[in-house]
């Protein structure tokens, strides 16, 4: 069963168009996570499925049933039973922690008895049951973002939105959040729309990933097909380091590249121009490799170093454990390469 | 739904209640003889009787904003550059002139400058100034700017302080490596805050231009009193609304161009801290400077004028006297004011809500609507509300023969400024702690009382004690349009100003001003005691 569904979804605002004409789907208890850069519409995307802002065009379905149709509201934000995280999580400075958690399930007339049971549940789950009296003023970062988590779960709803819960604390922290916020997905089975910035958010916690690029999608896959196949240059240069080079086609799965000839899938293309598309560990330094280059420059990355080479006319990034000195040349092979 | 509704109807009723009124009388103003005429306003354009008038109501308005910017920059600026002792004494202090009512600034100095005022006396003595020429100049325009000088410089002192304080120190460092002090406070800090400055000037001008109560006192012979006199004196309510119309164009035109310069901005700042680093200067000299300048101010504008009041009533008897005199206009007083208060917070608080959170496309337009009413002259407000209200065989009785009638008077002056202040609260809430309530499937009266009530703590509070400090010292308008029975302690004391003496006056004086400051007192310390400890949103 499809929890969500978006098609084609359009945002104007001020006459500019930011989101034009994203679709995607979400299955039962998966968690997808819409990754991209600041300004490219997926907090607006968020918030039109969250009924916060009304879309100009497109359609929305939860649970299969139509929400909204371009500007036609037909399941309201309150009927949408929508759980959502605020990127600043919007904890209320007034309210203890579990006050905070009980304002949702008051408002959905959820007797108190039954309130109680619920709130002692999910503070159990995020392990904060001493903490019900406090004030959100007074917790840690972490204990905040749990609490928003636990606030937005606790009315068990059909879809979890998250805005960029984990994009104001340190990395340390940020790596132990995750993992929760992973173990009380799978727990709770809440279909999820995560929204980042951050691609190893999205890596660690995702099923699919959508990337999004000036408000359309440029790809929708595994975490695995994302890194290793990206379909675009967008994708391939904004989710993790990579080497694009420029390359010819010769004929049907033969590539020209600046070092030499190489037959590879050309995506059914006989001739023009395409672009190569490797990691920088796909690139081993090897002295039996048939490619060659100079190290023009040396970045030590704590347990490998990282190189720029210089090799027929391009300069390529590789990683290696082994220390070589600027200046030295190198023979190297490309393991694994994709056509753009 | 609900909130779009329940923020229409609060824009409705204020825009029928204060809006109504005032074109009423400018319809009627043009209306003569059975046809539209501009007779009136013919004859104050080209009489130069009326001409005189409005020149002497500008050139008030002018030396008033001149005197003002001269008090309030440099204590400002030693406030917010320097540190020197009694610093926040004096800062504290400083405030008290722009919460009382002008006009009880204005009867303090009338003490002190009067013919047998101490000052007067002495400086006639040890300076041989003649005591006409001393008494002369307080009942002047010049003398009413300097009262009004005296009223308005905290305005600026804080407007000041506060862009001091955002300038970034970085700026000012950068300056001081390749040159001195005194170029670096030309060249760099002043062209910075002077377009804070020139708009607190012109809010100072505004001011100054509608105020009734101090040339009033003085017997001046202003825009605001003529007004005052063509309809009271000659029940001539046209000639009187005519009169206005110069009045509110100017304050529409410099509220207008100040919205547009600074976006509002010269209100938002005030109440608010700098947030930056910001550049602190220790030079001796400086602070030496500091303290002096401001130990001056603090005997002029404090000392002085509390202490002739206080020297001037010699008996415990004569405060008993004045509380007999004036019981029925202090009971009044803090019934209407604490009642107007609490009308002017909660319209002001969705009309904050409105002209701040929401998305309507007109918002920007509302807010200068409202706004533009706080420019509307007491006394011009006061001859819409009888025009309006006063109607054949008592039909709105209800309404003109009560209370009633005053508290609307304080909608219409003071909701633009309870409203300015909500909004600057409102946003300081982040919009996400309302979405948040929102997508729980809370409904907004819910969010409204639960979320975002409580979060605006603060600011209902600083509203409530505002507006009654604004409605407990309203002269101009209540002057016009309250009931028998129903005076006010303004009132009161404008009526014993006549016919009483002096220690009465004075008694009444401190009476007013005690008012005034105690529900500051008392907010003061309950934001310190009580909400620091729980709310830091």
């Amino acid at each position: 069963m499809k929890s969500l569904q978006v098609k084609q979804l359009v945002k104007t605002f001020d006459k500019k168009e930011i989101v034009k004409g994203i679709s995607f789907e979400i299955e039962k208890g998966q968690l997808l996570t819409l990754l991209g850069p600041s300004g490219c519409g997926k907090t607006t995307t968020l918030r039109m499925i969250a009924g916060i802002e009304i879309p100009d065009r497109g359609e929305i379905l939860i649970d299969e049933k139509l929400a909204s149709s371009d500007k036609k509201i037909y399941i309201s934000q309150k009927e949408r039973h929508i759980g959502m995280v605020f990127q600043d999580l919007a904890l209320w400075p007034h309210m203890t922690v579990y006050e905070n958690i009980e304002f949702g399930l008051k408002s959905n007339g959820i007797r108190r008895d039954e309130r109680r049971k619920k709130i002692e549940e999910v503070l159990q789950c995020i392990n904060m049951q001493k903490y019900a009296r406090a004030y959100p003023q007074t917790l840690s970062g972490g204990q905040k973002q749990l609490v928003a988590i636990a606030r937005s779960i606790v009315t068990r709803p059909r879809l979890l939105l998250m805005d960029e819960p984990l994009s104001n604390i340190d990395v340390k922290l940020r790596q132990d959040i995750r993992q929760e916020i992973k173990r009380i997905q799978q727990e709770t089975n809440i279909t999820t729309l995560y929204v980042t910035h951050d691609q190893e958010d999205a890596f660690f916690l995702s099923n699919r990933i959508a990337v999004i690029n000036e408000g359309k999608i440029e790809q929708i896959g595994s975490p695995e097909e994302i890194y290793f196949s990206p379909e675009s240059l967008f994708v391939a240069q904004f989710v993790g380091e990579s080497n694009c080079i420029d390359v010819k086609i010769t004929g049907k799965d033969r590539l020209l590249t600046p070092w030499g000839g190489y037959v590879h899938p050309t995506n059914k293309l006989t001739t023009g121009t395409a672009k190569i598309f490797f990691r920088p560990h796909q690139v081993k330094i090897d002295p039996d490799g048939r490619c060659e280059g100079k190290i023009v420059k040396r970045d030590f990355m704590g347990e490998w170093f990282r190189y720029h080479v210089s090799s027929s006319g391009v300069e390529i990034v590789l990683y290696d454990e082994n220390n070589y000195d600027v200046g030295k040349y190198v023979k190297f092979s490309i393991n694994k390469m994709v056509t753009i | 739904m609900q909130k779009n509704l329940t923020l229409i109807f609060f824009l409705a009723l204020f825009s029928c209640i204060a809006f109504f009124p005032i074109a009423w009388m400018f319809g009627g103003s043009l209306y003569e003889g059975g046809s539209i005429s501009f007779v009136y306003y013919h004859d104050i354009f080209l009489t130069k009787k009326y001409a005189d008038i409005i020149s002497r109501s500008l050139i008030l308005a002018s030396v008033a904003a001149i005197f003002a910017v001269l008090m309030g920059v440099p204590a400002g600026f030693f406030l917010a550059k320097t540190n020197f002792f009694l610093k926040n004494f004096y800062k504290l202090c400083f405030f008290i002139p722009l919460i009382i009512p002008p006009y009880t600034i204005g009867i303090a100095w009338t003490n002190i400058l009067g013919k047998a005022g101490f000052l007067n006396q002495f400086l006639s003595h040890y300076l041989f100034l003649p005591p006409q020429s001393v008494s002369a100049f307080i009942y002047s325009i010049y003398g009413a700017s300097f009262i009004l000088s005296m009223n308005l410089f905290p305005l600026i002192m804080i407007m000041t302080e506060y862009a001091l304080k955002n300038v970034p120190s970085s700026l000012e460092e950068s300056g001081l490596i390749s040159g001195s002090f005194f170029q670096v406070m030309k060249g760099i800090t002043l062209p910075l805050i002077s377009p804070v400055i020139f708009s607190g000037m012109m809010i100072a001008f505004v001011f100054s231009l509608s105020e009734f109560g101090v040339p009033s006192l003085l017997q001046l012979n202003v825009l605001t009193t003529q007004i005052f006199t063509q309809f009271s004196a000659f029940y001539n309510e046209k000639a009187a609304t005519a009169l206005a119309f110069p009045l509110i164009m100017i304050t529409i035109i410099i509220f207008a161009s100040e919205q547009c310069k600074m976006r509002g901005k010269s209100f938002e700042i005030l109440g608010k801290s700098g947030s930056q680093a910001f550049m602190e200067y220790h030079f001796t000299w400086l602070r030496v400077s500091g303290l002096v300048f401001c130990t001056v101010l603090f005997l002029i504008v404090i000392i002085l004028p509390f202490c002739s009041l206080l020297i001037s009533i010699d008996t415990f008897k004569v405060y008993r006297d004045a509380f007999a005199l004036a019981k029925n206009g202090i009971v009044n007083s803090v019934v209407f004011g604490g009642i107007g208060a609490s009308i002017l917070t909660v319209v002001g608080f969705f009309l904050g809500y409105a002209t701040e959170k929401t998305r309507w496309r007109l918002k920007e337009g509302i807010s200068t609507f409202v706004w533009i009413f706080f420019a509307v002259p007491a006394t011009v407000a006061g001859i819409g509300l009888i025009k309006l209200w006063n109607r054949p065989h008592g039909a709105f009785q209800f309404i003109y023969g009560t209370f009633g009638i005053i508290l609307i008077g304080y909608i219409i002056r003071f909701v633009p400024l309870s409203s300015r202040i909500m909004a600057n609260f409102f946003r300081q809430i982040p919009q996400s702690m309302e979405e948040a309530g929102a997508v729980t499937g809370a409904s907004w009266f819910r969010i409204t009382g639960n979320i975002l009530a409580p979060l605006q703590k603060n600011g209902i509070i600083a509203t409530w004690i505002i507006s009654f400090i604004f409605c407990i010292g309203e002269l101009g308008t209540t002057l016009l349009v309250y009931p028998p029975g129903h005076e006010t302690l303004p009132i009161a004391l404008f009526t014993v100003m006549a016919n009483s003496p002096e220690n009465i006056v004075s008694a009444l004086t401190l009476l007013l001003i005690g008012m005034t400051l105690l529900p500051v007192g008392i907010f003061f310390l309950i934001s310190k005691y009580a909400f620091a400890k729980k709310i830091t949103p």
